[in-house]
């Protein structure tokens, strides 16, 4: 069961219609999606490959260049302060500091040739009025809080020294050294073993508890989310389908795409016949359908689909589904789908 | 649990594969056993799974079937015969007979031919087949496969992952396979992909009375597709079980583990769970005894120096632990997934329903079908 958390407490990461589109490209990548995080809460981005999550995260963080992916909409409120209307300068400020990220892949936000501790204490000394021997002491706290073992001894280690798991550890250890108020997890299990995954979900929720820090973990495994998520956003192509509380998008899913997935994941108990599928795959954006994005895949499309795009609406206390057919039992009855299948 | 030997396909026997590498102190040669001491027997028909973490040796081992590598030490024998031996013709039947589908649909297809001449090649070297009778085949295979005829004309770049996997898959079938071993065939692919690709593996496998080994490290995966399943563990077997056996009742401590580590899709079954720390010894200097000791949580002094033997545990399954037998009263480990809500049952089948409707792959249109690169997919 996910922790209690206030739903009525001010969110500390607040993101309203946010579109970005890619230089030349015919439509937007992320078209006006929304979603907010309180203290202490976990918030999971889900959908496949190529739907926009790093994009959103990065544009977040400031590390989308204006040049390339242009802000079309929206507001990204942390604090008083709009993400989005920073300055690279106030944005540095913030990285690492109050709000940080954790990358799929931690070779590519450790430096290869600096040792480990070095890079944790200069992340300190950064953001923080302290001494070089401060925050070295900081370092070599923050690689006991992630579990490493031995940890003094790892201090001088390189990032080439340590497995992927441990690298992973480092990587955590240095984006909450300074104790941020939202931290961004990119898939930050997708490249471990399952032993080794469920050693770092363990270690972020446990701290995550201590330090009260939003979590926002973008994953497309919907075992991870049903792991750790109080709140859910389903993406596809660009847009949020469906968000809502963690049991209700699972015991009661609404939007057509958060059904296929969900029914097209293998369950780890008895076999339970053939695999549903969603046909075809998702649209790129220079074939971006209008109207409702997911309709070329879509088993319950009509031809209104096509042309209107579907308004995210409320079905159920803080769940929403863009859908012009939600809930789909009332619109497809069962019986007339007999009828019409024999 | 010996076998006659027509129902054995594929047999490994003390089967050891060492590779050497530089790595050690001061450039001196070091020796990793990737594969050490494998015996195992393939039936035919069953889908037989490996599964284990990263570099513990499944894909080694699987090109060992396959003689895509040579073994160290120790035997393969297809239909009986050691594959290292083999005459020449007798080694052109095994190429026909087995076939190989790649983890990474973008690297395993040669870029400048066209899928046409991609599937046609195998048949070129393995049948009679007339050039006509070969076009005929290919465009068969194609729509076998569920993607269209008029493909063949096309590179591999114009495709997008899941359809790469079946162009793949189209060419492993062309030969007339007994078997097919694939690597990791759905890892690369994102859920709703992997689905029909599972899906079209399954019935390729009825359709064309094909024995499947299947490399995976998904075990939901593994559970949904497998009549056998192998566990590894730096190199070696240390569990074989039926399907269902192994999930209900894990009995090795490392099967046991994985289990419990497994994340279950529903909010209501927030179950997993640290059992192992630490990380999987290197391979260049495996523990002594049980290769699993460090991490055992059970482990005792005989664990560190004696190394338990793969053995019967009865019902068909085989386990290599020296102390399985009181794990085993207490095991913990077995997955469960809590049922499904009403709700969400209700609206699995209305999408099953409606999508069974549709043809999934011709339903893409043209323009779908040329996935513009996807950046991550470049390498
Ligand atoms: N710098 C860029 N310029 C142009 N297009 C880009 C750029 N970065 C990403 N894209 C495109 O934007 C889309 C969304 O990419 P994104 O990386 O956000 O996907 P994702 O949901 O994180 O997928 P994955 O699960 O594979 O990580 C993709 O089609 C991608 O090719
Ligand atoms: N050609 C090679 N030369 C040297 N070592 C190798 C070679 N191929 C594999 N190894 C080593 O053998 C071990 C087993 O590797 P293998 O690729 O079979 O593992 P795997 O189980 O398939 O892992 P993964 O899940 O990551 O694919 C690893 O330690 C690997 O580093
Ligand atoms: S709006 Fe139409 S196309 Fe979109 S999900 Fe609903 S039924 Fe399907
Ligand atoms: S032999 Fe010992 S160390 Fe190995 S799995 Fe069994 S109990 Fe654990
Ligand atoms: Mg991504
Ligand atoms: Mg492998």
């Amino acid at each position: 069961m996910s922790k209690a958390i206030d739903l009525n407490a001010t969110p500390v990461l607040s993101v309203e219609n946010l579109a970005l589109r890619f230089k030349g490209a015919p439509a937007n990548i992320i078209d006006g999606i929304s979603f907010a995080v309180r203290p202490g809460e976990t918030l999971c981005i889900v959908g496949e490959s190529g739907c926009g999550k790093s994009v959103t995260a990065l544009s977040l963080m400031g590390l989308l260049p204006r040049s390339v992916a242009q802000i079309m909409s929206g507001t990204a409120m942390f604090g008083d302060r709009d993400l989005l209307e920073l300055s690279q300068r106030a944005m540095a400020d913030l990285r690492g500091n109050t709000i940080s990220m954790i990358f799929q892949e931690p070779m590519t936000s450790l430096n290869p040739s600096y040792k480990i501790g070095d890079q944790i204490a200069e992340v300190v000394l950064r953001h923080k009025h302290v001494t070089r021997a401060e925050a070295l002491q900081r370092a070599l706290q923050m690689l006991d809080r992630v579990k490493i073992p031995a940890a003094s001894s790892r201090l001088d280690d390189y990032p080439h020294e340590l497995s992927g798991g441990m690298r992973q550890r480092v990587m955590i250890a240095m984006a909450l050294a300074n104790d941020p108020a939202v931290l961004i997890a990119d898939e930050p299990t997708t490249a471990l073993d399952v032993t080794i995954q469920a050693q770092i979900i363990d270690l972020i929720e446990e701290l995550q508890k201590e330090t009260g820090t939003a979590l926002v973990m973008i994953t497309h495994d919907l075992g991870v989310v049903a792991e750790i998520a109080d709140r859910v956003c389903v993406m596809y192509a660009g847009h949020i389908v469906e968000d809502g509380p963690v049991e209700s998008i699972f015991d009661d899913p609404q939007h057509p795409y958060t059904i296929g997935l969900m029914s097209s994941v293998p369950s780890v108990g008895p076999r339970s016949g053939r695999l549903a599928t969603i046909g075809g795959m998702v649209p790129t954006i220079d074939h971006m359908p209008s109207g409702c994005r997911f309709t070329p895949r879509c088993p319950f499309a009509q031809a209104n689909c096509k042309t209107s795009p579907p308004p995210l609406d409320e079905l159920g206390p803080s769940h929403r589904a863009a859908c012009h057919y939600a809930p789909l039992e009332t619109a497809f009855p069962a019986t007339v789908l007999q009828e019409a299948g024999s | 649990m010996k076998l006659p030997t027509r129902d054995r396909i594929i047999e490994t026997r003390s089967l050891t594969k060492r590779f050497t590498s530089n790595k050690g102190l001061f450039g001196r040669s070091v020796s990793v056993s990737a594969v050490n001491e494998v015996s195992l027997d393939i039936r035919r028909g069953e889908t037989f799974s490996i599964v284990g973490e990263s570099g513990c040796g499944k894909s080694t081992l699987a090109r060992l079937l396959v003689r895509l590598l040579p073994a160290s030490e120790g035997a393969v024998l297809y239909e009986g015969n050691d594959i290292s031996s083999l005459s020449e013709p007798e080694m052109r039947r095994l190429r026909k007979d087995l076939q190989f589908v790649f983890q990474d649909p973008f690297s395993s297809l040669n870029p400048r031919m066209t899928v046409g001449a991609l599937i046609e090649e195998p048949m070129k070297v393995h049948t009679s087949l007339s050039r006509k009778e070969r076009r005929l085949k290919v465009a068969d295979l194609l729509t076998k496969v569920g993607l269209r005829a008029a493909f063949a004309n096309r590179y591999p770049h114009e495709f997008s992952g899941g359809q790469r996997q079946r162009i793949g898959i189209a060419r492993a079938l062309a030969s007339g396979p007994k078997v097919i071993v694939g690597d990791e065939p759905v890892s690369a692919l994102d859920v709703s992909v992997q689905a029909q690709v599972i899906n079209l593996l399954e019935d390729l496998k009825a359709e064309f009375d094909l024995t499947l080994v299947l490399i995976a490290h998904d075990l939901a995966v593994i559970r949904h597709m497998s009549d056998r399943i192998a566990v590894m563990y730096l190199g070696e077997i240390v569990e074989l079980a039926p399907n269902d056996p192994l999930y209900d009742k894990p009995l090795h401590p490392y099967t046991q583990a994985l289990m419990r580590a497994i994340p279950i899709a529903s909010p209501h079954g927030r179950s997993m769970d640290v059992s192992l720390t630490g990380d999987v010894p290197s391979p260049l200097a495996p523990p002594s005894g049980c290769r699993f000791h460090p991490r055992c949580p059970h482990a005792t002094s005989l664990c560190g120096t004696e190394k338990p033997v793969l053995s019967d545990a009865g019902g068909a399954r085989m386990v290599a632990c020296h102390h399985w037998e009181k794990i085993a009263e207490n095991s913990q480990g077995s997955v469960r997934e809590p049922p499904r809500s009403e709700n969400a049952e209700k609206r699995f089948a209305l999408f099953r329903e409606k999508s069974q409707r549709q043809e999934p792959v011709t339903a893409a249109t043209e323009t779908q079908i040329k996935l513009s690169e996807r950046s991550h997919n470049n390498a």
